[in-house]
């Protein structure tokens, strides 16, 4: 069950940090349509 | 904002009930959850395709490079997504079948598919001018779908498959847990979304970059 809990850990980062890195370029998109 | 915060939730969620609610399938046990993966990678494949041949269509129809940029973007998507199916594909395969690689019918499709989408972007990088390669490469995307319901869904009915029996039996019954069905679903929901941000952002540099490149030739002219 640990090791299930881990992975599940694993796939929650890895789509958190996906999510973050969208949001950033979805901002830096915006500068760059203002310029 | 909201709905992206949404679709955060809604896979974050789809993925706690994949590995805490949904039961396993006794033949695969563990291996259960690369099919929340999986599949709606698959699916989603198959969704941008779709959409890259609509848009194909449209600009044949209409000579709107708005169209266009629609058409490559969501091949582009399409092979990403296929890539997807392909790398989790292959590693249940290794866990399943002892091999990352079998030449199962479906795998074969998938790598036939990699190959005609690969050749399309090659395609939008090899023809000089911008209405020549828009038009070209429309009528490429319009022939290369056709393929896409063949390999996806009937090759791997024709010939025996090392994987399992599709989703909805011959009497359109589903042979899976209701609770995995729904995981499932709902993953293909938030691939769904996924794609379509992905699709919005790249069509946005799509644009900056035709605006960029208009305006460098407006003031070569001058």
């Amino acid at each position: 069950m640990s090791g299930n809990l881990v992975v599940m850990g694993v796939a929650l980062l890895v789509w958190g940090l996906l999510f973050l890195f969208l949001v950033r370029l979805e901002r830096r998109m915006k500068e760059l349509e203002k310029r | 904002m909201i709905w992206r915060v949404l679709l955060l939730v809604w896979i974050a969620a789809a993925i706690v009930a994949g590995f805490a609610w949904a039961p396993l399938v006794p033949v695969l046990q563990e291996t259960t959850r690369v099919f929340y993966f999986h599949f709606p990678s698959a699916l989603v494949t198959v969704i941008a395709l779709a959409w890259s041949m609509l848009h194909s269509v449209l600009y044949l129809a209409r000579r709107d490079l708005r169209h266009d940029d629609h058409a490559a973007v969501a091949a582009e998507l399409g092979l990403l997504f296929c890539i997807g199916a392909a790398v989790s594909g292959s590693m249940w395969a290794k866990a399943m079948w002892g091999a990352y690689w079998n030449w199962d019918p479906r795998e074969t499709s998938i790598f036939f598919l990699l190959l005609i989408y690969g050749a399309y972007l090659a395609l939008r990088t090899s023809v000089e001018g911008v209405e020549r390669r828009a038009r070209l490469s429309a009528i490429y995307s319009v022939a290369a779908f056709v393929t896409v319901p063949f390999l996806i869904f009937v090759v791997p009915r024709i010939y025996d498959s090392l994987h399992p029996d599709p989703l909805f039996n011959q009497r359109g019954k589903a042979d899976i847990d209701p609770r995995i069905m729904l995981v499932a679903f709902a993953m293909v929901v938030g691939f769904t979304g996924l794609f379509a941000w992905l699709l919005s952002l790249r069509l946005r540099l799509a644009r900056v970059e035709r605006r960029r490149l208009e305006a460098r030739t407006t003031g070569s002219d001058l």
